[in-house]
């Protein structure tokens, strides 16, 4: 079965920097896929390959549907209207307007604003239903809640959520690794503009989180505890606690976050 | 409607809410208007036979080199561009949706000084209406494309800002619009004449459209053209 995406052994210089080096990975239809990688690792020149926007070397790249794309910066003539920008995306993909779905972004409530006096979560909102005009089979996400406050960022998530509910595969690329573990398949780490790691966050986990964190909160205070053999240290630690009579408020066991595993993965890579 | 006549509507429209445009293509050049056309033919009676020739050349200057510029370099200077690329909109069309739009702002501008300056300050109309007002095209989209080069061609507002008034400055002091250019010394008679101007204020003149007046701004629209292809698929490229 084909995939929604193909990238293999992609390659691309900028003068003798050379920032893809031999980049694959695959995108399966209806997963969110998330792109993640320090500074300077080849994110976005990766991205911009696969999107169409930037030539490239060598290697090859081969994407199975029609696509949506959602820049990391972007930006409109100050005084064209939100409603007006949608017509025009829509006119020249040849498509008509999905009033439907523009609501769905919460659009109605900006229909009639002029791009100046929107705000950054209102703008990001906008850049993501200019994205989806066309109905496309894959959306790419560079960065989309960057700047966005707490509940826009809330609002942006169940909106990719339901894309996902409605089939849509979703390239997402975020330095933001709550933002990733939450909503992503699965993932690929670039690190010097290879392939670090590509798989879902539970194989990230297996690959690098050889130890147990253990975060345990009682009426004395918090504790953290690093360790190999959770279930021995586990007993031990609540027999100790017992002993002393000292009350367990709150007892927390993890394998590390994506962003412990991120760091451990990327150590040492240029930023 | 196709999305290219849209594009067009839309840029119509935000020529219109846009200050830089109302200000640059209609409130300045009628203020100037207002303001010299009544100092010029009270000092110089005589400049009432190309009083409307000479604010047609001040208000089509103003409009091409310090108005329409910015907003060139907004859409093409920076993420615009981009996500105009990402979006399958074509690069040349926001260049010729905002060239139209600016002609057709122009235009108007300049039908209201031929329709107040004979009233106001008792102008002379030119001789051949028809003819005046093809002169004012072909020397409106000379000096537009003179104007899409700048916009395209400079990375910066400040710097825009800057290179746009030595383009516009003498435009309006070498090209014989303020006084006659037989009063400038020789060198910046041979400067004026380096500017569209120059050559749009003796095409709309009385009889001055012939092809030695036609030459000149034939041959700057060809360049700026041809410039702003190459600049134009450099900014795709990029």
């Amino acid at each position: 079965m084909k995939n929604a995406i193909e990238v293999e052994n992609l390659r691309k210089s900028y003068g003798s920097n050379e920032v893809l080096r031999g980049l694959s990975f695959k995108i399966e239809f209806g997963e969110i896929f998330g792109v993640l990688g320090v500074n300077g690792a080849g994110k976005t020149t990766a991205l911009e390959c696969i999107e169409g926007l930037r030539k490239y070397d060598s290697g090859r790249i081969e994407v199975n549907g029609k696509t949506g794309i959602q820049l990391q910066s972007s930006a409109l003539p100050a005084h064209i209207k939100a409603c007006e920008a949608l017509c025009l995306f829509a006119k020249w993909k040849k498509t008509k307007q999905d009033i439907l779905a523009a609501e769905r972004l919460g659009m109605d409530e900006i229909w009639k604003k002029q791009y100046f006096q929107l705000s950054t979560g209102q703008k990001r909102r906008l850049h993501l239903a200019l994205a989806l005009t066309g109905d496309p089979d894959i959306v790419f996400l560079d960065e989309p809640t960057a700047g966005l406050d707490v509940e826009g960022r809330a609002a942006l998530h169940s909106q990719i959520r339901e894309l996902k509910k409605r089939g849509k595969t979703i390239v997402l690329a975020s330095h933001d690794m709550a933002e990733v573990e939450t909503l992503c398949d699965r993932i690929t780490i670039l690190s010097q503009g290879k392939t670090a790691f590509c798989g879902s966050s539970a194989e990230l986990t297996e690959k690098v989180g050889k130890k147990y964190n253990i975060h345990i909160k009682t009426a004395i205070g918090s504790e953290y505890f690093e360790v190999d053999n959770i279930e021995e240290k586990l007993i031990s630690l609540l027999q100790d606690l017992k002993r002393r009579n000292v009350e367990v408020l709150d007892i927390k066991v993890d394998r590390g976050t994506l962003e412990q595993h991120f760091i451990a993965m990327t150590k040492g890579a240029e930023r | 409607m196709s999305g290219f006549m849209y594009g067009m509507m839309i840029q119509w429209k935000m020529d219109i809410r846009s200050r830089s445009i109302l200000v640059t293509c209609y409130i300045v050049p009628l203020i100037f208007f207002l303001l010299m056309g009544g100092i010029f033919v009270s000092v110089m009676p005589e400049m009432k036979k190309t009083l409307i020739q000479s604010m047609a050349v001040m208000s089509v200057s103003m409009g091409a080199f310090i108005g329409m510029p910015p907003s060139i370099l907004e859409t093409y200077g920076g993420d615009v561009k981009k996500l105009y690329k990402a979006n399958n909109v074509p690069l040349y069309v926001s260049l010729i949706t905002m060239v139209v739009s600016t002609f057709v702002h122009l235009v108007i501008m300049c039908g209201l000084i031929v329709l107040l300056a004979p009233g106001l300050f008792g102008a002379e109309l030119p001789k051949n209406l028809p003819i005046f007002f093809a002169g004012l095209g072909i020397f409106l989209i000379t000096s537009l494309a003179v104007g899409s080069v700048l916009g395209l061609l400079v990375k910066n507002q400040a710097n825009l800002t800057m290179i746009a008034q030595i383009v516009f400055l003498p435009s309006i002091m070498l090209s014989g619009i303020m006084f006659p250019q037989n009063m400038l010394p020789e060198v910046l008679q041979k400067v004026g004449e380096a500017f569209p101007a120059f050559w749009g204020y003796r095409l709309m003149s009385d009889g001055g459209m012939v092809p030695e007046n036609i030459f000149y701004l034939a041959i700057l629209f060809c360049v700026s053209g041809v410039f702003c292809l190459l600049l134009l698929k450099k900014k795709k490229s990029d």
